[in-house]
């Protein structure tokens, strides 16, 4: 699949230290596919080409293993919702970068290709100060594209109690995309023609529902001494983690063997996600001669 | 260093001086074919210590040996043999040797290794090293058996390939003899002729023209002696461990399917260059792949002398070609397939034979003539029968090479030098580091091995700089290189140059990691060398020699005229972009490259001109 990364002008919030109440367990800690639902929603934003991507939980909360790329911070305001969220991770990237994408933790099928669509305008337009999706017919403020420099203005907002969106939102220039809007992008409209990126999982039913589902149709390839055991040429497989597609092929992800998605990086993270249309190569570690 | 003569009759050495350490003879052979004589050198224990032998002795004793500033190609010039500690040890994959001399490619250090029989009867006629110097005054062959040394003429074998000069010889000395020789592309001062024995190919930088400048066909030698490891009993015990864990995962690539296998695997991470590096995959891969190769031509495995691996894998051209056996690597495949954009198995596999043939290395070869047909396409060069993805015309230019004919005479010179004759504006896209061609690793999309083929001291090298590892250990972005990408760079390069001196096969590199002690390797070798040598080496130290060898090669360099502006890559890699099937774009600007190499000379203790500080410098010499 080829698609355009972000300059790496954009950074990722990910609010992880809701109640889960409905749930009745931590959302981050879900299966999913030999991974977490957390870390799958942070490899989604890396994937995408966000950096840094911040981790915001609760004081106290444990977190499943994220990669060492992932930074975490402590929002030490509880029960203020998720506006106290947001104000903490876009002060935490103020510095850095001038646009972050705010997720919730519980989006199983978020696709890197809204990511990218929700940010661009912000990319493009100075004056703009947040990208709004109205989504499957609801406004998606926890998968959406912020100024960092809104940090104090929504920090602001929760000292004045005001802790719905709405009311960030009031006092910003917003872009609302609607799904027309977001699926005039090509390449989202090809990725996710049903915007599934935004079905979140709220309750046990919800969750067994999606986990359910076969993991997306990726190609996978093995070369040299790995296609002499795993067989040669490309195949397809049901995989959303690069650990699934190895297990898919009789492979393990030991210190001998290397993937690589879509042709970038190499690595061995069985927790990498992976999306429809993704192609995995795994090849030997050594690469030398 | 003391010097003594070589009597003409002398007897074959019976054992070393008491007072030499395990390992070696303590002493340096000295041949000058302007007259047959011969003479040794003594080699202090602290000089053996200080560089352990192979590459890092060989540079020792280029300063020490050969006159500042000489031609490669002059009769003072030195060319080197060396042996190392492990050499003749039951340890797997030490029967290796350096063969060290000034590049008539380059103009500055090269330093090719090849494994073979010839590391342990050369090591075995008592010496630590052979020097050769001079200029015989008809081709001739240098024999040395064990302290005898003497010229034969070598009328006879003018003109025929490395390996028939080898079967001849062996045939007129008797088989115990070992011959590395030169093709005819040595004799011819070809600036990339290659020298060679059973095969195996000391084969960058263009060796074989310096030994061919001496009127020297090759050099013979046989095993006169023997010597002993300090602790033969922990060497037995250690060569055994060893032996078990070659036959691991870990070399299961090289023993399975050979270096050929990054081919496909290449392709996949588009870091194949391809049409002079235009491009970094090819459509055409699959065609030479040894996954698909290896059922249809592979004939054989063999191994080099004292190798438990096993990386040699023999194909065959097809009937229809005349059914011809050859030893395949990558670097060859890559070199006269992709990167002249040929995909046809029998053009890649017969052009990869007549290379052997004519004595010429593949990558400088293959390297050369896809500058040639780019300039051919561009209208530069008057050749328009030389086009990309033509194996005819592949053929036909090496043949041009061989016989001088046609452009072969330009193509001779290496592609920077024939940039240079050329002109027009051709040096933009002709791709090397300080005169020596790019092997198969596209820098645009491996930042560490960008800065690693560009700092090196014998040009761009895999073999002296192995950074891609990390570009593709998944630790840092192959695309983004910056200080972990210097760092990864001056770790392998030092890594390399411990093993390219005591010295083991990089193909068991794997065996001695553990990734939870990075030290680890360093440990091993240490232990490795105290058991051969009786010297307590330890990690530190080993690290310590590591370093000083690779600094002791940029000391060479500078003597020679190295500038700093060598460090560099060519224009081609530092202009075009690359874009990658995830839809990155792979870029390696002038500036990242510029931060890398500044931040590798600090690293190494450099000036902020890439120069050893006076007070550092590895061979003593003040600088100011």
């Amino acid at each position: 699949m080829t698609a355009t990364p972000l300059a790496a002008a954009a950074g990722a919030v990910v609010l992880a230290g809701g109640r889960s109440s409905r749930m009745g367990r931590p959302k981050a800690d879900l299966e999913w596919h030999g991974s977490t639902l957390l870390r799958r929603t942070c490899g989604v934003l890396a994937r995408a080409g966000l950096a840094p991507v911040v981790v915001v939980r609760a004081p106290g909360q444990s977190l499943p293993d994220l990669p060492p790329s992932v930074e975490v911070v402590d929002d030490h305001r509880e029960g203020l919702g998720p506006l106290q969220g947001i104000a903490v991770g876009l002060a935490a990237l103020e510095q850095r970068v001038g646009v972050a994408y705010v997720s919730s933790t519980d989006l199983p099928f978020l696709h890197p290709a809204f990511v990218r669509r929700v940010v661009a305008p912000l990319l493009a337009e100075p004056a703009l100060e947040v990208v709004l999706p109205i989504a499957r017919g609801y406004p998606q403020p926890l998968a959406a594209a912020y100024r960092t420099r809104l940090a104090g203005r929504v920090a602001d907002l929760v000292a004045a109690d005001r802790l719905r969106p709405a009311f960030v939102f009031e006092q910003s220039e917003v872009l609302r995309l609607d799904d027309e809007a977001l699926l005039t992008d090509p390449e989202l409209c090809a990725a996710d023609p049903t915007l599934e990126s935004v079905v979140n999982v709220n309750e046990p039913a919800d969750y067994d529902a999606a986990r359910s589902r076969p993991g997306p149709g990726v190609v996978v390839e093995c070369f040299g001494v790995l296609a002499s055991r795993s067989g040669r040429g490309a195949r397809t497989v049901a995989a959303a983690t690069v650990g699934e597609a190895a297990r898919a092929v009789d492979l393990v992800l030991d210190r001998h063997v290397l993937a690589a998605v879509n042709g970038d990086q190499t690595g061995r993270d069985p927790h990498l996600p992976l999306y429809a249309g993704d192609t995995v190569a795994f090849l030997s570690a050594d690469a030398g001669g | 260093m003391a010097e003594t003569p070589v009597p003409a009759k002398a007897a074959a050495p019976k054992s070393a001086p008491a007072a030499v350490p395990g390992g070696y003879f303590g002493r340096v052979l000295v041949v000058d074919v302007s007259d047959g004589s011969s003479r040794t050198v003594a080699m202090p224990e602290r000089v053996l210590r200080e560089h352990l032998g192979g590459a890092g002795l060989g540079v020792r004793l280029l300063l020490d040996l050969a006159p500042a500033g000489v031609g490669p190609l002059a009769p003072e010039a030195v060319l080197a043999f060396v042996f190392s500690p492990l050499v003749g040890t039951p340890l797997t994959t030490s029967a290796k040797f350096a063969v060290v001399a000034k590049s008539p490619l380059t103009g500055l250090l090269t330093d090719a290794l090849a494994s073979s029989h010839f590391a342990i009867a050369g090591k075995l006629t008592g010496h630590d090293a052979i020097a050769v110097v001079g200029r015989a005054a008809q081709p001739s062959v240098v024999i040395v058996d064990g302290d005898h040394v003497r010229l034969e003429p070598a009328v006879d074998v003018v003109g025929m390939s490395a390996a028939r000069t080898e079967e001849v010889l062996r045939e007129r000395l008797g088989r115990a003899f070992k011959v590395a020789a030169i093709g005819p592309a040595g004799e011819r001062l070809i600036r990339y002729a290659t020298l060679s024995h059973d095969g195996r190919h000391a084969g960058r930088g263009g060796l074989g023209a310096v030994l061919g400048s001496k009127n020297v066909k090759a050099v013979a030698v046989r095993a006169r002696t023997k010597v002993a490891p300090a602790d033969p009993a922990g060497v037995l015990a250690a060569a055994k461990d060893l032996r078990t864990r070659s036959f691991g995962t870990a070399t299961a690539k090289y023993r399975e399917l050979g270096t050929l296998a990054n081919l496909l695997a290449f392709n996949a991470l588009s870091m194949l260059p391809t049409r002079n590096f235009q491009q970094a995959t090819f459509d055409g891969a699959p065609a030479l792949a040894a996954e698909e190769l290896a059922d249809l031509r592979g004939q054989a495995k063999n191994s080099c002398a004292s190798c438990t691996i096993g990386c040699e894998h023999i194909y065959q051209l097809s009937p229809g070609r005349g059914g011809r056996t050859m030893r395949v690597e990558y670097e060859n495949v890559f070199a006269l397939g992709p990167l002249c954009g040929v995909s046809d198995a029998d053009d890649v596999l017969e052009a990869s034979a007549r290379c052997d043939d004519l004595g010429i290395d593949t990558i400088s070869a293959g390297g050369t003539i896809a500058w040639a047909m780019e300039c051919a396409e561009r209208g530069l060069l008057d050749a328009p029968w030389l086009r990309f993805g033509d194996g005819p015309a592949l053929l036909r230019a090496l043949d041009e090479i061989g016989t001088g004919t046609g452009v072969g005479p330009l193509l001779a010179m290496g592609s920077r030098a024939a940039a240079e004759h050329l002109g027009r504006g051709s040096d933009q896209f002709a791709v090397h580091v300080k005169g020596l061609e790019l092997p198969g690793y596209e820098p645009r999309t491996l930042h560490a091995m960008a800065l690693g083929l560009a700092v090196n001291a014998r040009g761009a090298d895999h073999n002296r700089s192995g950074a891609y590892e990390a570009d593709l250990g998944g630790d840092l972005d192959r695309l983004d290189g910056g200080a972990p990408h210097v760092a990864a760079a001056v770790e392998t390069e030092d890594r390399a140059a411990v093993i390219d001196s005591m010295i083991l096969c990089k193909f068991l590199r794997g065996v001695f990691v553990d990734e939870d002690d990075p030290d680890a390797p360093w440990g091993e070798w240490a232990h490795l060398l105290s058991l051969v040598t009786g010297w307590d080496l330890d990690a530190d130290e080993l690290r310590s020699t590591a370093r000083r060898i690779v600094l002791v090669k940029r000391e060479y360099n500078l003597r020679e005229g190295w500038q700093p502006e060598d460090d560099w890559l060519p224009p081609r890699l530092l202009a075009d972009p690359i874009e990658l099937p995830s839809g990155r774009t792979a870029r390696l600007t002038p500036e990242r490259l510029r931060a890398m190499v500044d931040g590798y000379w600090a690293a190494r203790g450099l000036d902020a001109h890439g120069r050893p500080r006076a007070v550092d410098s590895p061979t003593g010499d003040r600088r100011g």
